[in-house]
């Protein structure tokens, strides 16, 4: 569950006053928000995950209100509830799949049986790279491997910045329909942040920036 | 999965690096620990081995030479002394004992020192097995000399010529072990003592002229004593001796050990030794050559006509502690400007050869520390290029959750890892590769008496490592803490 009321930010020194609209999400509801380059499609995001603190306004996740938080909290909270999918693809580089998706387990002090990784990559086939490292991942491959990374540790909210826009059609469509299976299975909202409008038909709930 | 494991798959990930920090740290470990050793053990031995003695009086030559041979046993003797002329030293009111040594022979590399009875009590060495030397060939034998050898209470063995082990130059007489020493941890250790008398048996039977300093120390020392004119006694004693010399061994001994003796029952002998005494003294070469087998022992004698007395009580050297330190200051003078012996102060060309050997070891430490400072800085540079380059993998983590101080924990682990295993190799390397470098390099001859390391010097060159690397650890780190996730991850289009 999601709630943004008058969200604004404003960089340290800069001259635009970004406004986002208010949202609210109940429970498994996804949306897509579409924007041009420029518009603060990626700070809109940055703000819903926690990592930069509003000017003005507040974002609830749960009913909590993530802008009031502490820090420290906030790091919990954020490793806890929230899952991140990159455009750019990163992990940890020395460790394997398998080990990349411990890690986030351990980093968001949660704690699952192997089983459970193992059925991840079942789902997102890649279970025959389970001890590949990162870096001899396809493309394809390290996007369904991102979004592993953003739901194994069962998040309440999951935030794509432009997960499909370096992608082809197939993967494309693949990947959305794989964040979308994931957020119903965690019971997670899914908010995409994308210019890629060949994804515009595969959501109800659509916003403009 | 912890920080731990990570910090570790991140250090096997880049082998090539984590191989030249540990190789760079594990050298300068190494290094400062392998010269703290050497010295610490140096300066041990120097001091053990002192014992007593405050003074060494032997032959003119050089003081530290003459140190090195009669303390440390490490050097050639400068030469031998008249035993005699060294006694009168002793009557001096301020020295309290002077313990004689005379050397010439060595068995498989061991030292034979022929002594008195003090000698063992300056070491502080009591006897493990058997008794104390009572008769010429008996020896007792140092701990390491008994291990090395495995000569037992009892055993007998022949002696080589000289210092150094050889099969060539074997003397015929036996020695027999009647004693082993427990271990000091001096160089009492690896010696062989024996009585005087053993030494000086030996060497007449080999001949005179057999080392050529001895010689020529015989030749000094005869000129002056035939100054003296004391030659009516020692005529005889001589001519005792060139008859002696036509005779079997076992009278050799007892005519050196029991001089009086000599004297007394010598009067039956004396009409006709004096006969054959005054041939000698008419350069009667043919009929002594015939006369004596040992051809060449005549020939000496005829080169040194003077040389008819009792010429045969040498020693190497006399350690001589004193009662009161004022003698230090009036005796080494005395005996170095008013006899043709010279007095060394052990102490003091100890002391000067340290010096000289502080510079190399203070070489090689600096050497150490830059080597050390080195690999801080590479442990710095490779942790800070992590910490820029994966900035986002970082940053990334952050988002997992990962809090601040579990990032710097990740970084600082990967230093603290490369310090341990650096650390124990270092100190592995140093019980192992030193003792075994000492041995190669001969750099001293009793590597088994390399001191241990001090626990407090591992420690504090452990300090120094660990703070230098936890500079570096904490520079690299430092962006972290300044780490702005959002641009980071905003950074990425």
């Amino acid at each position: 569950m999601i709630q943004i009321e008058h969200l604004k930010f404003q960089y340290k020194g800069g001259e635009h006053m970004f406004s986002f609209p208010n949202i609210s999400l109940k429970t498994n509801e996804d949306l897509l928000i579409l924007g041009k380059s420029g518009i603060g499609k990626t700070t809109f995001l940055h703000l819903l995950a926690g990592l930069i603190s509003p000017s003005s306004g507040k974002v609830l996740i749960d009913e909590v209100n993530i802008s009031a938080l502490s820090q420290s909290r906030l790091d919990t909270f954020r490793g806890e509830n929230i899952g991140l999918v990159f455009q750019k693809k990163h992990a940890i580089q020395s460790l394997s799949v398998f080990e990349n998706l411990k890690a986030r387990l351990y980093f968001s002090k949660k704690s699952f049986n192997d089983s459970k990784i193992d059925e991840l990559l079942v789902e997102l086939d890649l279970s025959s790279h389970k001890h590949s490292k990162i870096n001899t991942l396809s493309e394809g491959q390290l996007q369904r491997f991102s979004i592993a990374m953003a739901v194994i540790h069962q998040p309440k909210v999951i935030l794509a910045d432009e997960p499909t826009s370096s992608l082809d059609d197939e993967n494309c469509f693949n990947v959305i329909d794989l964040l979308k299976k994931q957020a119903k299975q965690n019971n997670a909202n899914l908010l995409v942040i994308t210019h890629d409008s060949r994804v515009k038909d595969h959501f109800k709930n659509t916003v403009e920036l | 999965m912890n920080v731990w494991k990570i910090s570790w798959k991140n250090l096997k990930s880049k082998p090539l690096y984590t191989f030249l920090s540990v190789f760079a740290l594990s050298l300068s470990i190494l290094l400062l620990l392998g010269v703290q050793q050497i010295k610490s053990s140096f300066e041990y031995q120097m001091e053990n081995n002192l014992g007593d003695i405050d003074l060494v009086i032997g032959a003119k030559g050089s003081p530290l030479q003459l140190v090195l041979a009669s303390i440390l046993h490490i050097d050639n003797p400068t030469g031998n002394i008249s035993y005699d002329e060294a006694k009168k030293i002793t009557k001096n009111p301020l020295i309290e004992t002077t313990v004689p040594i005379s050397y010439g022979d060595n068995y498989k590399g061991f030292r034979i020192v022929g002594t008195t009875g003090e000698f063992v009590h300056l070491y502080n060495a009591n006897l493990e097995s058997g008794r104390d030397v009572e008769k010429p060939y008996e020896v007792v034998i140092g701990f390491a000399v008994a291990n090395a050898t495995s000569l037992e209470v009892g055993d007998t063995f022949l002696s080589s010529h000289g210092l150094i082990d050889n099969d060539f130059d074997v003397h015929d007489e036996k020695f027999t072990v009647v004693g082993i020493l427990e271990s000091t941890e001096k160089i009492i250790d690896r010696l062989i003592i024996s009585d005087l008398q053993s030494i000086w048996d030996v060497h007449d039977h080999e001949g005179h002229d057999h080392e050529s300093h001895a010689a020529t120390d015989h030749n000094e020392h005869h000129e002056k004593q035939d100054a003296h004119n004391e030659h009516a006694h020692d005529e005889h004693e001589e001519h005792n001796h060139d008859k002696h010399l036509d005779h079997e061994d076992h009278d050799n001994h007892s005519f050196i050990n029991e001089e009086d003796e000599n004297h007394t029952h010598g009067d039956q002998d004396h009409e006709s030794n004096e006969h054959e005494h005054n041939d000698h003294k008419g350069d009667n070469h043919e009929k002594h050559i015939d006369n004596d087998k040992h051809e060449y022992e005549g020939h000496h004698h005829e080169e040194h006509e003077h040389a008819e007395h009792d010429e045969d009580k040498m020693i190497t050297s006399l350690l001589v502690s004193f009662r009161n330190p004022t003698g230090l200051l009036t005796l080494p003078r005395s005996i170095n400007e008013d006899t043709n012996m010279q007095a060394a102060l052990p102490k003091y060309e100890l002391d000067k050869l340290y010096n000289y050997m502080g510079i190399g070891l203070k070489t090689i430490t600096w050497i150490a520390y830059l080597i050390l400072l080195i690999s801080g800085l590479t442990i710095f540079i490779s942790l800070y290029k992590m910490v820029k380059e994966r900035a986002f993998d970082l940053a990334l983590m952050r988002t997992y959750g990962a809090t601040q101080f579990q990032l710097i924990r990740m970084v600082a682990y990967e230093g603290f890892v490369v310090i341990c295993v650096a650390f124990i190799i270092g100190l592995t390397l140093v019980k192992l590769v030193l003792p075994l470098m000492l041995k190669f390099a001969k750099v001293m001859p009793y590597e088994s008496t390399l001191k241990q390391l001090p626990f407090k010097d591992i420690l504090s060159i452990g300090i120094l490592v660990f703070l230098i690397i936890a500079v570096s650890i904490g520079v690299a780190v430092y962006p972290i803490m300044k780490m702005k996730v959002s641009e980071i991850l905003s950074d990425e289009k």
